[in-house]
């Protein structure tokens, strides 16, 4: 036992970690991939594929202006309740879109909050403010 | 848990109801607003039911309050359509409930009066309902009754000669805030938790309610307690829809009327097409055009019929009115005074159903039984419009 | 039974008695004083930004559709009758003869003379060919009851751009239409309008009242929006040798107002959607006219909210106007002469602000 340990020990001091570190390489690659993200999220925002009638987020909500991402969770008059950001989403979808849910989890749901968010980044979370 | 830690817990416990606990309010109601100057005692309460049910307030001694405000009937006159004073002379408008009445942040269809106590005025000296010929009348009833006189007296503190209108309807007002109901099925589950206090199909409505049905926003619901109205006024094309071409001509009419010193409370009940006018005989507000305030939806299955003119007599009616986007047939032209929240909704039939159901589990125990009778009554009554 | 004290009543009679006073009178009764001797002059209408949007074949949306047709059916209540009224631009979304078309249709509805702004929107399909046959000429002035009047073509932009960038007339239109497309281009009057409105004002007295109506700012308030005419400066430094200057704008679809030097700005609103202040994207820098009380935060339940249109009357050379929201209190905002610029007559003390105008 006391040698495995003392063995452990020494190849954590002599070279680049392996348990539970993650490198430079990584974060950059990451972060891309959510770039990547959020420019299919500005596109679908722009898009009319999101509802039926051509209408597209843009149309409302130039640069995603005025979605208050930050402000999240927050008593939504329109749901009836305390709601998260991709409800509201798919509140806007359905009603001035004329299109349908997004799940949750749907790539294109992903997207669009991370354009959201993106573009109104630097801004205090404040959740709950209406 | 160690025996420290327990007695502390009953400690505190024991603290906490040391504390005055005071009553609770009705299951998914919000707290009662009472103004200030108009505090609850179980005397004005009850100088208010006798002033609320006296029939002698009226041109020919036999009509009161309670006439169109029947305590049976959820304070409705339902199944009428639109309500019946003196003579059986009837008004243009559907009598509103008086129940939860005490939420609302303005009375009257079309929120002409700020409260209770101002709406108590007007029916007493409107033509069509009570009919006095003024306040004077009623006040010498009051004044000249020992009864009255020694309830003001310990009531408000004041003599006969000094009793006023002002002591009446804040007695009435009293009386009207003490009909609240809330624990209605829908409350049980949704606040309460209780997993079949509804069936699955109101469950399936609430969320049709919430959704597709888009209702929630003006029969608005949050967090912890549900009123089921945002207390603003909507254009949703009852009435106004029927007088679509003659709008200008009557606004117009209406305003130059009104400048010359017209009652708005007397014209709107006098005339169907005035009447139809809705909000915009208050405010003078082309964006009020044929608004009227959304109601709350509490007992709304037992206060039949619907809408400001009684003019939808079910609740599958009334949703169908909405799924057609503010028409009642729907080859009927939409009317440009139109509230930007309504539009055509595309429920499929079972969406609809839901919807009822779900209203349906609306009602407040106390006014359970009223269903049966007022679902017979319905299909036997005439509607008088 | 948990209570709650209130004592709203004083609440309501504030609001009911502010119905009599100046700034809220009822706008069917015209009698927009403002406190100002003798009433106006005349008064007009203003619609604007109606978007009328092309789904396919005779499906449009709904949306749009019913904002226009509301606004129109308003403002052909007025009593007493306005002048003329003015579309302000933007009739359709993508300049198609449909959408103008249609747009036409319901414009047509009005009861009053209209004259006809161009915006981006009607114009960078067929670079305003369409529009001439239904409405003639994409600039021109006229003079009524004292007041010179001029339509600008506010919406031009480089040729470069128009011409020779895009593959097709689609394309450049639905570049065009996207507000914050970064692949969009300033606005601009153009050397053409700047020689003809040199000419233009040449022709009148200094003393004369002016209105010009035109879609995009006559200023610089935000690039990235395309709230910005190239030519401000030089606009303005034309205009300024004049008593009294009214521009009138679209293409922002929120209220805005401002006073330059000499001359008041006054935005429109649309009939169809309302768009966010500039001061709501964080990540740029604007310049929205410090004076402006912004309008309410919109509820987009309701498709009407923070859309409107706009009740115009002339005094003594100076526009004041009044924003008929149809989901909110209207809002005057009249120019103050004591203070030389216009402003909210009801809003503008922060004591009377709501938070819903605090919160874009």
């Amino acid at each position: 036992m006391k040698y495995l340990t003392l063995c452990t020990l020494m190849l954590c001091l002599s070279g680049p970690a392996i348990a539970d570190e993650f490198s430079e390489e990584d974060s950059t690659r990451w972060m891309e991939q959510f770039e990547l993200v959020a420019t299919e999220g500005r596109r679908l925002w722009i898009s009319p594929e999101i509802g039926t009638n051509g209408v597209a987020c843009a149309q409302c909500h130039p640069n995603a202006a005025n979605t208050h991402p930050e402000t999240y969770p927050k008593f939504q008059k329109q749901l009836g309740r305390v709601a998260q950001l991709w409800e509201m989403i798919n509140w806007c979808i359905r009603n001035p879109l004329e299109g349908k849910d997004l799940a949750a989890d749907d790539p294109r749901m992903i997207a669009m909050q991370a354009y959201a968010h993106k573009e109104r980044r630097g801004v205090e979370l404040d959740p709950g403010k209406h | 848990m160690n025996k420290s830690l327990i007695a502390m817990s009953i400690a505190v416990g024991n603290l906490i109801l040391a504390t005055p606990i005071l009553a609770e309010g009705p299951l998914g109601l919000p707290g009662l607003p009472v103004p200030t100057d108009n505090p609850q005692t179980p005397e004005k309460i009850a100088l208010g039911s006798r002033l609320f049910n006296d029939v002698r307030f009226s041109a020919t001694g036999d009509v009161s309050c309670a006439t169109c405000h029947v305590a049976e009937k959820a304070f409705t006159d339902s199944p009428l359509s639109v309500s019946e004073g003196i003579r059986k002379l009837t008004g243009t408008r559907n009598a509103p409930t008086v129940v939860n009445a005490a939420f609302n942040k303005t009375q009257f269809w079309d929120g002409r009066s700020p409260d209770l106590e101002d709406q108590a005025l007007h029916p007493f000296v409107n033509p069509v309902e009570m009919a006095l010929p003024n306040h004077d009348a009623l006040l010498a009833i009051v004044r000249g009754d020992p009864a009255y006189v020694q309830s003001f007296s310990g009531v408000f503190g004041v003599s006969a000669a000094a009793i006023t209108m002002k002591e009446v309807t804040r007695a009435i007002a009293a009386f009207e805030r003490t009909q609240i109901s809330g624990d209605s099925p829908f409350d049980r589950w949704y606040f309460a938790g209780e997993q079949d206090a509804i069936s699955a199909q109101a469950k399936r409505g609430f969320t049709t309610f919430l959704g597709n049905g888009r209702c929630v926003s003006c029969h608005a619901i949050e967090q912890d307690f549900a009123v089921f109205t945002d207390h603003l006024f909507h254009n949703i094309g009852i009435g106004i829809n029927n007088i679509q071409d003659k709008v200008p001509e009557l606004a117009r009419a209406f305003q130059i009327a009104k400048n010359a010193g017209l009652d708005v409370d007397v014209a709107v009940l006098s005339d169907a097409d005035t009447s139809h006018l809705g909000r915009f005989a208050v405010d003078d507000q082309f964006s009020s055009m044929g608004s009227f305030k959304t109601s709350t939806l509490r007992n709304i299955d037992v206060t039949a019929p619907y809408m400001h003119d009684g003019s939808l007599k079910t609740l599958r009616e009334v949703v169908e009115h909405y799924n057609n986007g503010g028409v009642t047939k729907p080859e009927d032209p939409v009317n440009p005074f139109l509230s930007g929240g309504i539009r055509p909704l595309n429920l499929t039939e079972q969406e609809i159903d839901d919807l009822v159901a779900f209203m349906e589990a609306l009602t407040s125990p106390q006014f359970q039984s009223l269903k049966a009778q007022s679902v017979a009554a319905a299909g036997v009554s005439g509607d008088t419009q | 039974m948990k209570n709650i004290a209130v004592s709203n009543r004083r609440d309501f009679l504030r609001t009911t008695m502010s119905g009599v006073i100046a700034g809220m009178l009822p706008v069917s009764l015209v009698r927009l004083s403002y406190g100002k001797e003798g009433g106006p002059d005349f008064t007009f209408a203003y619609i604007s930004d109606s978007h009328i949007q092309q789904v396919k074949g005779n499906q449009f949306v709904r949306n749009w559709d019913r904002g226009l047709i509301r606004a129109v059916a308003e403002a052909n209540l007025l009593e007493p009758k306005p002048d003329f009224v003015v579309f302000g631009g933007d009739l359709a979304q993508l300049g198609s003869k449909p959408e103008l078309d249609h747009g036409a249709e319901m414009l047509a509805k009005l009861n009053y003379k209209t004259f006809m702004v161009m915006g981006e929107h009607d114009y960078y399909l067929d670079l305003g060919e369409y529009w001439s046959k239904l409405y003639g000429k994409h600039y021109y002035s006229w003079n009524h009851k004292g007041v010179h009047f001029i339509t600008l073509n506010s919406i031009l932009t480089y040729d470069d751009w128009t011409f020779d960038r895009w593959e097709s007339d689609e394309r450049r239109m639905n570049e065009m239409a996207g507000l914050d497309n970064p692949n969009g281009s300033p606005f601009m009057i153009g050397a053409k309008q700047m020689e003809w409105l040199r000419k233009d004002l040449a022709k009148i007295s200094k003393d004369t009242p002016i209105v010009v109506f035109s879609h995009s700012p006559l200023q610089k308030i935000y690039k990235g929006w395309n709230f910005w005419t190239e030519e401000a400066d030089d606009i303005q430094a034309m205009l300024k040798p004049f008593d009294k200057v009214n521009v009138i704008y679209g293409h922002v679809h929120q209220i805005q107002y401002n006073q330059i030097g000499n001359i008041a700005f006054t935005s429109v609103m649309s009939t169809a959607w309302p768009w966010p202040y500039p001061e709501s994207y964080a990540l740029a820098e604007s310049h929205l006219p410090i004076l402006t009380v912004p309008m309410n935060r919109a509820d987009p339940f309701n498709e009407r909210d923070a859309t409107g249109w706009q009740f115009m009357s002339m005094h003594t050379g100076r526009v004041d106007l009044e924003f008929n929201l149809y989901n909110n209190s209207n809002r005057t905002i009249a120019f103050n002469t004591a203070k030389g610029h216009p402003e909210d007559t009801t809003f503008t003390d922060p004591e009377n602000r709501i938070p819903a105008q605090q919160h874009f």
